[in-house]
């Protein structure tokens, strides 16, 4: 899924930043409020392969319960 | 004024955090949960057995590199290989205490995930296993996970003990991996190429979640 690192139909909300990588987070379903200004800088130059990765990963959200989110307390579960 | 290596890092997986917690929500769900615990114990035995062998290797590409910051990463991976040895055999412990035994293959994805870095530690550059490591640790099991899981599942205590370990240590072994990323403080390309590697890990550990909560048997 890489068709998704140019701007889209925007259909979100007003406030949307105008920075093509901005949008497209943002269409896809991020909520990048409450970033720093440096955080904002890098999200704004991540690589088309980081935003490609970042947009599938939020399309994985379907398959999910998007409204269910485990509390930090008992989520996880990743080991190494 | 540019970020920090781990601050870029953190920043970039932040977005992820929403898709890995609703993925764990459908995975410890209630209804079944006993049987898909033991699942769950299973497919993650062949990703820990993996962990050592990889700081490893990664220490070894390390030092074929002639630059002092290779060296500096190859300290940390042969170090971290030691907090991390035999934890597979807890996993195998937790599955015995439980009345089950280990998976006669590994999860498909458990593959990709471990295979993945085996391919960027040979032919891309062994940084890249910092942002895998960074992702792993960063969603390790949370505080009470493994009361909520024993009290659901009315397994033994025993069964519990990858869980509670990590939930302990990852958060110490984190704050480790963010302060070698700073030192290192790699050059962009290789900044990248660290997110690339735990984007890749994040998407496909979310997959893993969301097939283990899935029917048995059933892969994305």
């Amino acid at each position: 899924m890489t068709e998704h690192t140019t701007p889209y139909d925007d259909t979100s909300s007003g406030d949307t930043p105008s920075e093509p990588t901005l949008e497209a987070l943002t269409a896809a379903g991020f909520d990048l409020d409450a970033l720093s200004e440096e955080q904002y800088e890098v999200l704004r130059a991540l690589a088309p392969e980081e935003l490609a990765l970042l947009v599938d990963i939020r399309g994985r959200l379907d398959a999910a319960a998007p409204e269910v989110q485990a509390h930090a307390d008992v989520a996880g579960g990743a080991l190494f | 004024m540019t970020a920090t290596a781990s601050l870029a890092l953190r920043t970039k997986l932040m977005p992820t955090t929403t898709v890995l917690r609703a993925a764990t929500a459908a995975l410890w769900r209630p209804d079944g949960l006993r049987q898909r615990y033991l699942r769950y114990l299973a497919a993650m035995h062949p990703l820990v057995r993996a962990s050592v062998p990889l700081l490893e290797r990664a220490a070894e590409r390390c030092a074929e590199l002639d630059d002092p910051a290779a060296r500096h990463l190859a300290a940390y991976y042969t170090r971290h290989a030691e907090e991390e040895r035999d934890h597979d055999t807890w996993l195998l412990m937790d599955l015995a205490a439980a009345g089950a035994g280990p998976a006669a293959v590994p999860h498909p994805v458990v593959v990709e995930l471990a295979g993945a870095q085996y391919y960027r530690i040979e032919h891309e550059h062994p940084v890249t296993l910092l942002g895998y490591i960074a992702v792993l640790e960063g969603n390790a099991p949370g505080p009470r996970l493994a009361d909520r899981l024993a009290e659901a599942t009315g397994l033994p205590d025993g069964a519990f003990r990858t869980l509670r370990e990590h939930a302990e240590l990852d958060g110490g072994h984190l704050d480790d991996l963010h302060r070698v990323l700073d030192e290192l403080a790699p050059p962009p390309d290789r900044q990248t190429a660290v997110s690339v590697s735990a984007l890749h890990t994040a998407n496909l550990l979310t997959r893993l979640f969301l097939s283990l909560a899935a029917d048995p048997g059933g892969h994305p």
